[in-house]
């Protein structure tokens, strides 16, 4: 086993102990701290495939933006436990069969005779100057041009349903407008009252 | 070229020792006493008000949710960099690379414009 064999497992042995560890944890900040490792180790086994731009992308946009995003989530819902795991048993069955019937698809897709090495070999090793970012950018920005465009239209839509759902304008605020108070003139602010002057 | 990254595992693992090695020697080396005084939570000196998960402003969420946003916009320009000059050198595709970047940053600056004219971005 050369060392490059050994990184990897090491990285998939560290990433599927934290995802059983992610729906296995009581505290559900523990449970996103876990899966904060298991994609950092998802990142590292990118870049044992030399998908430097992609290993990277998962850990900024999943680690620094989307994990941030969870624990958000977390903190708001002020979750009662007990209260979650009421009815676990009720519903054992239901969740016991889904969950077999996704495995059950998970083995068929994944198993052997679609995925192994015989149907997808070890591809060959990259020349000199191979560059995984370039090439993700040739396809990306010639051939799949369409569904990149697409991909703005996505972020727009989740930008304008964030916005629909979340944005409440508070009456009776304090907040300034410092462009409004910057715009301020004297006669705004000052009344000049000419007065007759007064005799004794 | 993996030979490059090997100072990278270096550092993590350095840093892995460097932060589980003196939490693990404290714990073995020294006095281990617990009580329920000593386990509750510090809050400077007095009882502890109430339980850490508060509902909070859900306009930090929106904050959240603009930045993953606007990063994953950022994360689309890299390989476009590493690549717009083979584009621009390809014949029949000249301005195309750079246009097709523009249309994707117009989408999404027309997302932005919208979002600053109805004041999500202003903390109130």
């Amino acid at each position: 086993m050369d060392f490059k064999t050994f990184v990897f497992y090491m990285f998939a042995t560290i990433m599927i102990l934290a995802s059983l560890r992610v729906i296995t944890a009581r505290n559900p900040v523990h449970a996103a701290l876990f899966l904060v490792l298991a994609f950092f180790t998802a990142g590292g086994i990118w870049m044992l495939l030399e998908a430097e731009f992609l290993a990277i992308t998962l850990v900024m946009v999943y680690v620094g933006a989307v994990m941030v995003l969870f624990l958000f989530v977390v903190m708001m819902l002020d979750i009662n436990l007990d209260r979650i795991r009421e009815g676990f048993w009720s519903y054992l069955p239901l969740g016991a069969a889904i969950g077999l019937l996704m495995v059950a698809e998970m083995v068929i897709v994944l198993g052997g005779s679609y995925f192994g090495l015989d149907s997808m070999p070890e591809p060959p090793a990259a020349a000199a100057g191979y560059s995984n970012t370039r090439e993700l950018g040739r396809l990306l920005y010639t051939e799949y041009v369409y569904p990149f465009e697409l991909a703005s239209l996505v972020l727009l839509v989740a930008m304008v349903a964030a916005v629909a759902l979340t944005l409440r304008h508070r009456k009776g605020t304090k907040s300034v407008n410092p462009s409004q108070q910057i715009a301020v003139k004297r006669n705004d602010r000052v009344r000049m009252v000419s007065m007759p002057t007064e005799k004794e | 070229m993996l030979e490059n990254y090997f100072p990278v595992l270096i550092f993590i693992l350095v840093g892995l020792a460097f932060g589980c090695v003196p939490i693990v020697l404290g714990r073995l080396a020294g006095p281990h006493r617990p009580d329920a005084e000593k386990l509750s939570p510090y809050e400077c000196g007095f009882e502890p008000f109430e339980d850490a998960r508060i509902k909070f402003d859900v306009r930090y969420y929106l904050i959240a949710i603009l930045f993953i946003l606007f990063d994953l916009e950022i994360a689309f320009l890299f390989p476009w960099a590493t690549i717009l000059k083979e584009i621009a050198a390809t014949e029949g595709l000249r301005l195309f690379g750079f246009f097709e970047m523009m249309v994707f940053l117009g989408i999404l600056l027309i997302g932005y414009i919208w979002v600053w004219k109805k004041g999500a971005l202003e903390w109130e």
